[in-house]
C-alpha cells in the first residue's frame, strides 16, 4: 500500500519529536496506543497561563501514518486554546494526509492523544487550584497519581 | 505441533502440482488453490498469536475493527520506555544493551504466552476480554522484537 505524499513528508521530517517534561504544572501527557498493531504514541502540550498551547511535541513508535498523523496533530494544535485542540477530530487529520481505510485508527489514535493531554493538564490544573498555589510539588504528585 | 506439521506435510504431498499433471487443467486449478489454503492455514496455525485470534474467532469472540479494548496505561508506559531505551541502543550501537533488552522482552513474550495457553486451556470458562488483552500486550511486544530484530541486523 502506498503511503501519500503527506505521510511521506511528516514521517521523514516529523515535526515536533521530542518530550517536554511532564512534572512541569503548564504540561499535560497524553499516552495513547493502539491494541491491534502495537503501537504507542505521546503527545504533549505546554499551556501558558491563558489558556494557550505554547509548545507541542510527540514521540510515536508505529507506522508511517500513525508516525504522521501525531506530527501533524503537534502542528495544528500550537496556537490554539486547550479546548479548540479538544475539537480537532480525526476525520480532518485522515483527510489532510489522505490515509487509506485501513489506516484510519492511526488518525483516531492522535485525536485521543491530544484529547488525553488536554484532560491531563485540565486535571492538574484542577488539583492546583483546589491546594492552592502554594504547594506546586503536591499538586503535581497527585495528578500524576490519577 | 508436530501434528500439525505432519498434517501439512501430508496434505502438501497430495496437492503437489506433480501429482496432478495428468489431470485436466481444471483439476489442476483445484488442486493449486487448494495448496494455496493449505499453506495459508499452515503459516496462520503456526504463529501463536494468529493461531489464538483464530481460535478466538472460531468461538465466537471474533474482534470488532475499532472497538478493541484499549490498552492499560501501565503497558503503555512501560512500553513506551522499552521502545526509547531500544531507540538509545540503536544510537550507541551498543550489542550487549540490546542483547539484554531483547532478552527481558522476550522472557515477557513467552510469561504472556503461557498464560494465553492457560486462558485458551479451559474453553468452557474462556474469558475473551480476557485472551484479547493478552494478545493486544503480545502485540506489543511482537512489535518490539521485529524492531530489536531489524537494529540487531543494522549492528
Amino acid at each position: 500500500m502506498a503511503y501519500s505524499d503527506k505521510v511521506i513528508e511528516h514521517y521523514e521530517n516529523p515535526k515536533n519529536v521530542g518530550t517536554l517534561d511532564k512534572n512541569d504544572n503548564n504540561v499535560g501527557t497524553g499516552l495513547v496506543g493502539a491494541p491491534a498493531c502495537g503501537d504507542v504514541m505521546r503527545l504533549q502540550i505546554k499551556v501558558s497561563d491563558d489558556g494557550v498551547i505554547e509548545d507541542a511535541r510527540f514521540k510515536t513508535f508505529g507506522c508511517g501514518s500513525a508516525i504522521a498523523s501525531s506530527s501533524l496533530a503537534t502542528e495544528w494544535i500550537k496556537g490554539k486554546t486547550v479546548d479548540e485542540a479538544a475539537t480537532i477530530k480525526n476525520s480532518q487529520i485522515a483527510e489532510e494526509l489522505n490515509l487509506p481505510p485501513v489506516k484510519i485508527h492511526c488518525s483516531v489514535l492522535a485525536e485521543d492523544a491530544i484529547k488525553s493531554a488536554v484532560e491531563d493538564y485540565k486535571k492538574k490544573r484542577a488539583a492546583r487550584q483546589a491546594l492552592g498555589a502554594a504547594e506546586p510539588a503536591v499538586a503535581t504528585e497527585e495528578s500524576r497519581a490519577q | 505441533m508436530a501434528a500439525l506439521e505432519a498434517r501439512h506435510r501430508e496434505l502438501s504431498r497430495a496437492l503437489h502440482p506433480d501429482r496432478h499433471a495428468g489431470k485436466t487443467p481444471a483439476e489442476r486449478r483445484h488442486a493449486l488453490g487448494k495448496a494455496i489454503e493449505v499453506n495459508d492455514a499452515f503459516r496462520q496455525l503456526k504463529n501463536p498469536l494468529a493461531r489464538a485470534s483464530a481460535l478466538l474467532a472460531s468461538l465466537g469472540h471474533a474482534p470488532v475493527d475499532g472497538q478493541e479494548a484499549k490498552p492499560p496505561a501501565e503497558l503503555l508506559m512501560d512500553m513506551m520506555e522499552q521502545r526509547e531505551a531500544l531507540a538509545e541502543v540503536r544510537q550507541s550501537r551498543d550489542a550487549k544493551a540490546l542483547d539484554a533488552l531483547t532478552a527481558s522482552i522476550e522472557a515477557r513474550r513467552d510469561a504472556t504466552l503461557s498464560a494465553l495457553a492457560a486462558v485458551f486451556a479451559e474453553p468452557g470458562t474462556l474469558s475473551a476480554p480476557r485472551a484479547a488483552e493478552l494478545m493486544g500486550e503480545l502485540r506489543y511486544y511482537a512489535r518490539f522484537l521485529e524492531e530489536a530484530g531489524a537494529i540487531a541486523d543494522e549492528l
